[in-house]
């Protein structure tokens, strides 16, 4: 729907987009505080290490098509191994779902014109980028992290592992913690203090709440890793003991602080996919998610009681009997705000009138994924069968259904979704179908064998099996799996590039969705908003006289806040407008802060302490640097 | 239409897949749906009731997919339900039934099957072995007898066996799925589980916490044998190692007792007492070498002693060069250790 | 809602910089939450503690120490309240005084931490390693709000702004938090003696 601008419209359209614009070339995206371009910075790196983590998976499924195969040595194999549950999982899923879609979206969503702390924003991607090339570093120098993702002492200690293995490992993921506490504080205040005028707590579109859900997560979450990473440093090059019995230490310590992290990281990562398809369920159905505040509740349930679990992780290490059984009460506890989700979903879609488009596609394999890796996951709760599956391919298959079926389908899903919102242009809808179907069956087929070999006596972790053990079929299958989901993984990047040049053009809401990112143009400007948007309900965007009322404030001059580089913030649970903001611009410190501090890092890791203490004091004065100027004062 | 026709097909599929490990007997002896103990039985039963219960809770999420798929046109439930039906349903299947089930499967799992798998006091066992993880191999002793050996354990048959579980270094984990659950071997603590084994026969485990470079050749056997057999067995391996009766087998002492070998092997009645590789002193009365990685044949023993790094690499065994005269001396006198 | 009250004075809301720091103090406290957690893991882990060679923890020195610290925060809040009621020269001194007690509190705590550390070194025990980890990342975050106090005292040099007080509250908010922490930290280094 064209808006028709009056002339003193277009004179405060102009002012903004003086004010907002970012410069040109690289230097623009070197210096750039623009959520929207964070957010693609995220997206391009994270695709990055999803196709590194994918091609780690598929030398090992090549490896472990057969029995006894000599395609990798076992050395090799296990730092693919850990390299893989690393990527994936730090420099894949968690920067894709909260730095790519979460950054490029909730201001949008909220009705702002950027995130709280732009420059902080700027700071955690490259903090991120900085982190993820560390840790490679370590891979391309056959020195990667070995001892699997969560890495357990003895075997990550220094005695078993004398390289820098492990301390790639421990520093890398220590320096992507910061960046990911960075995101976490930004994105907490974002949606508390900058929700448009009318959007009261309880009208917050659901990925909000996902997205709130994460980042309280993550800060509850990542200290207790930061902890347990920093024992193990100390232990392995100081000569500290926090692990081993000799001295008192114990290595269940370095589990219960890991899985204190693990559990809710896990948690971590279905949220925002929670998120996604909370968006694209009420587009597509045409009608608003039933029961509504059940839901967003559950998104905060579902991280909540996530934090109560994670001895469950921890069943066949020898814990006393009440420990199991109160462990295994939570982790049941837990499964009922994901079904509350899953039957609210459903029945949303029943209740409207479904357009199967690729996106909903994408999550009603979502749906069926998540539900089979749930119900897995629930027999785990029953401690027997725990005890007996752990560290077999039965749990392989159950997390790999729930972070690559749950967890990434609506991320593929909410690509096509949101991509003609990013781009402008519209993605090919068959292609986008077949896609669809060739990641899914590639998905079953990858990874639902693997339940069967878990019962069958497959233990994880392992570089080669022999003959005879009735397990080459299901491996084969699996590996054969691997590769049709890689071609449907290629298939819709294939789409997506194509169409990025060659689709054609989509206006600024082709599929009639509800929330305020389909209320600005596609791709929207800097400023997002000529008018900061007033809300009344919490499908913002379907309600068109509200949306009439934004195109009259900007003949009339209101809230378009064009006398700065401005956005409004509002009182914390009901959004009453407070104050005005003055957002910080383009600026080099988040770049250069990022620099002192992988140089720190590496310097940790190479052992020339004083060299890091310059670097840390460099960091401290870029610190006072970037505080140095004022908002006002630019 | 199409689309329900698919997903049924792959329902259908899912289920006889599933189906295949039960019938299917070409597996290792590792299968946990061969239960061959009362606990690995209760864990069978276990696992084929939340089966059933799961296949029937998938099967109504994807009947709601494919429903609202064939009811597309129509922006209601089947009986005509609006808002007010969807969020009953929602609450009463998302929380009241779910409850329900987990309920019962917590009373059922978590407080009546625990009780079976659960180890026992040790009081009410009739044996203990004691197996220390070591990377990659498994020590296993018979506490209150002489009795070392490593990889196989021997059992008396349809007798509660207390096997308490420890490691010499990174952490291990003991499992053998026909038998019972998997417990991890912890340094500085003993984790207690219960063998016993309703049959005779020949049981495989292998280690399930990875452990380094050759996490994946750690296995083992359990052999559960007719009691008058496993004491022969005890007691055989309580001996020490037979002397050599040969020259060749006297010069393949020597050569043991002169090379590195006796430095990380122990051979009971004689110098040799290393203690970060197996126990050799009854090695030709094992089926296997290196934890299960090759059949204990001589031209494999030969093979292995001169280079073991090619079948298991990363071990903690060096190659050898060595003559053919040496390799069949130290060949002969390992085979004469009965 | 027709009109919009922007620039309402006084601000409704507390400011986006004091949030942050509120975030920030929640995962700094989850954070020796693992710390004090692994105290009494460990602790309760082994037959004796301290360990057999390892002195018992001492009572006086520790608390006085604390007690000055905890007591800094009297300068703290009353520079707050000078500086938002506009009186620039009163903040600037009490945080100054606050700053220096800290300063001489850290330079107490850096001496002990030596003097301590070649007595019952970390690379003996569980316990001396996670003794000194615990008072290390305790005095850490101590240096860090001493050098955000100096920071504050620097820009505030020239003038007062809502940008600079907001920093002052931030400040504040950290150092209380610094504070209530190093009562926890002691009550946990000294649950021996207790």
């Amino acid at each position: 729907m064209a808006a028709t601008v009056t002339e003193p419209g277009l004179e405060r359209v102009r002012r903004l987009e003086t004010i907002w614009d970012e410069p040109h070339g690289v230097l623009g995206w070197l210096t750039t505080t623009d959520h929207k371009r964070i957010g693609l910075l995220y997206f391009f790196t994270t695709l990055v290490f999803f196709g590194a983590g994918g091609v780690e998976a598929l030398l090992m499924r090549t490896q472990l098509s057969q029995a006894n195969e000599k395609v990798l040595s076992p050395e090799t194999y296990d730092q693919l191994m850990t390299m893989h549950g690393v990527t994936m999982i730090f420099l894949f899923v968690i920067p894709m779902t909260i730095g790519a879609f979460g950054n490029y979206l909730v201001p949008l969503m909220i009705g702002a014109r950027d995130m709280a702390f732009p420059r902080m924003n700027a700071l955690s991607y490259w903090l991120f980028l900085f982190s993820g090339v560390f840790i490679y570093v370590g891979l391309f120098m056959h020195a990667a992290p070995n001892a699997g993702w969560f890495n357990y002492v003895p075997l990550a200690l220094k005695p078993y592992n004398p390289g820098r293995n492990i301390d790639f490992y421990a520093l890398g993921l220590i320096f992507n913690s910061v960046s990911s506490t960075a995101a976490a504080i930004n994105f907490i205040v974002t949606i508390f203090k900058l929700r448009a005028p009318g959007m009261s707590m309880n009208r917050m579109p659901l990925f909000i709440f996902a997205m709130l859900a994460v980042s309280l997560s993550l800060i509850f979450a990542l200290p207790s890793l930061t902890t347990d990473l920093v024992f193990l440093e100390l232990q392995r090059n100081a000569g500290f003991h926090f692990f081993d019995v000799a001295h008192g230490g114990s290595p269940l310590l370095w589990q219960h602080l890991f899985w204190l992290f693990g559990h809710p990281e896990v948690y971590i990562i279905i949220l925002p996919a929670m998120g996604i398809a909370t968006s694209i369920i009420p587009t597509f159905a045409k009608r608003k998610m039933v029961a509504f505040p059940l839901v967003a509740l559950a998104e905060l349930l579902v991280a909540f009681i996530g934090f109560g679990v994670w001895a469950h992780h921890m069943f066949a290490t020898g814990l006393p009997t009440i420990q199991l059984v109160f462990f295994a009460a939570a982790s049941m506890m837990v499964v009922i705000p994901s079904s509350i989700q899953i039957y609210a979903w459903t029945i949303t879609v029943n209740l409207g009138r479904p357009d199967f488009r690729a996106p909903l596609m994408f999550i009603g394999g979502f749906i069926a994924f998540f539900v089979l890796g749930g119900l897995s996951g629930i027999m785990f709760a029953a401690i027997p069968f725990d005890q007996a599956t752990t560290d077999t391919y039965f749990v392989v298959a159950h997390f790999h259904f729930i972070i690559f079926g749950a967890a990434v389908f609506p991320i593929l899903g909410g690509m096509y979704y949101w991509f003609p919102k990013v781009t402008g242009r519209m993605y090919h809808e068959g292609v986008a179908k077949a896609s669809f179907w060739l990641a899914f069956v590639g998905t079953a087929l990858t990874f639902f064998p693997m339940h069967m070999l878990g019962l069958l006596g497959m233990t994880r972790r392992i570089y080669t099996y022999p003959n005879g053990m009735g397990w080459g079929a299901y491996n084969l299958s699996e590996t054969i799996g691997a590769f049709i989901l890689t071609a449907g993984l290629l298939m819709i990047f294939a789409n997506l590039a194509y169409s990025r040049f060659r689709g054609p053009a989509a206006g600024p809401d082709p599929f009639g969705g509800g929330t305020l990112e389909w209320s600005t143009t596609s791709p929207p400007p800097h400023y997002n908003f000529p008018v900061i948007p007033v809300v009344r309900s919490a499908y913002p965007n379907w309600d068109r006289e509200d949306r009439e009322a934004d195109r009259a404030r900007l003949r009339r001059g209101e809230l378009v806040f064009d006398e700065g580089h401005e956005t409004p913030a509002a009182t914390v649970v009901d959004a009453v407008p407070d104050e005005v903001l003055e957002m910080p611009s383009e600026s080099p410190w988040p770049l250069v802060l990022s620099v002192c501090t992988a140089g720190l890092f590496v310097m940790l890791l190479v052992r020339h302490y004083v060299v890091a203490g310059v670097f840390a004091l460099l960091a401290l004065l870029v610190l006072a640097a970037w505080h140095w100027k004022e908002p006002e004062e630019e | 239409m199409l689309r329900s026709l698919w997903r049924a097909a792959t329902i259908a599929a899912t289920t006889a897949a599933l189906a295949l490990p039960a019938v299917a007997h070409a597996d290792g002896g590792q299968n946990m749906l061969h239960p061959e103990s009362k606990q690995a039985h209760a864990i069978w039963t276990l696992w084929w009731v939340m089966l059933g219960v799961s296949a029937f809770g998938f099967a109504v999420i994807v009947f709601l997919l494919v429903l609202g798929w064939v009811r597309r046109d129509r922006a209601s439930l089947p009986f005509g339900g609006g808002e007010r039906a969807g969020t009953a349903i929602v609450v009463g299947a998302g929380i009241f039934v779910m409850i329900a089930l987990l309920s019962a499967l917590f009373v059922w799992s978590d407080i009546f099957v625990l009780k079976t798998t659960e180890a026992p006091a040790a009081s009410s066992t009739r044996l203990t072995v004691k197996v220390i993880g070591k990377q990659w191999f498994w020590e296993v002793r018979y506490p209150g007898t002489a009795a070392v050996t490593a990889n196989e354990i021997h059992i008396p048959v349809r007798t509660r066996v207390n096997l308490e579980g420890t490691t010499a270094d990174v952490i291990h984990s003991f499992w053998v799925p026909e038998l019972n659950r998997k417990t991890d071997m912890i340094p500085g603590q003993v984790n207690r589980i219960l063998l016993d084994a309703d049959r005779a026969g020949t049981y495989r485990g292998q280690c399930a916490e990875y452990c380094g470079l050759q996490h994946a050749h750690m296995s083992m056997f359990v052999f559960a044998d007719p009691v008058p057999v496993f004491r022969r067995w005890l007691a055989n391996e309580e001996r020490p190692g037979r002397a050599p009766a040969t020259a060749q087998e006297r010069l393949g002492r020597r050569l043991f007792m002169s090379m590195p070998c006796s430095g990380c092997h122990t051979i009971r009645g004689t110098p040799a007492a290393g203690t970060s590789g197996p126990d050799l002193t009854h090695l030709a009365s094992r089926t296997t070498i290196g934890a299960l990685t090759l059949d204990n044949t001589r031209s494999n023993l030969a093979d292995w002693i001169q280079n073991s790094q090619r079948y298991k690499p990363g071990n903690k065994m060096p190659g050898f060069t060595l003559t053919k005269t040496e390799t069949g001396a130290l060949v002969a006198y390992l085979e004469r250790l009965r | 809602m027709n009109s919009f009250a922007y620039r309402a004075e006084p601000r409704l809301a507390r400011p986006n910089g004091w949030w942050g720091i509120a975030v920030f103090v929640a995962t700094e406290a989850t954070l020796f939450g693992t710390l004090v957690g692994t105290y009494f893991f460990l602790r309760f882990d082994s037959a004796k503690w301290p360990p057999p060679g390892v002195p018992e923890p001492k009572l006086t020195l520790p608390i006085v120490l604390t007690g000055v610290l905890v007591a800094t925060s009297i300068p703290v809040q009353l520079s707050v309240r000078a500086a938002s009621r506009g009186r620039l020269g009163a903040a600037r001194a009490a945080l100054l005084l606050a700053a220096v007690v800290q300063a001489g509190y850290l330079a107490m705590q850096l001496h002990l931490f030596v003097h301590d550390s070649h007595e019952f070194p970390p690379s003996g025990s569980a316990y001396s390693s996670i003794y000194f980890t615990m008072l290390g990342a305790h005095d850490l975050h101590v240096l860090v709000g001493i050098l955000l106090s100096l920071f504050i005292l620097l820009r505030t040099a020239s003038g007062l702004t809502e940008y600079r007080l907001t920093g002052l509250r931030a400040t504040a908010f950290y150092w209380h938090f610094v504070n209530a922490l190093a009562i926890a930290v002691v009550l946990t280094q000294l649950s021996p003696r207790l």
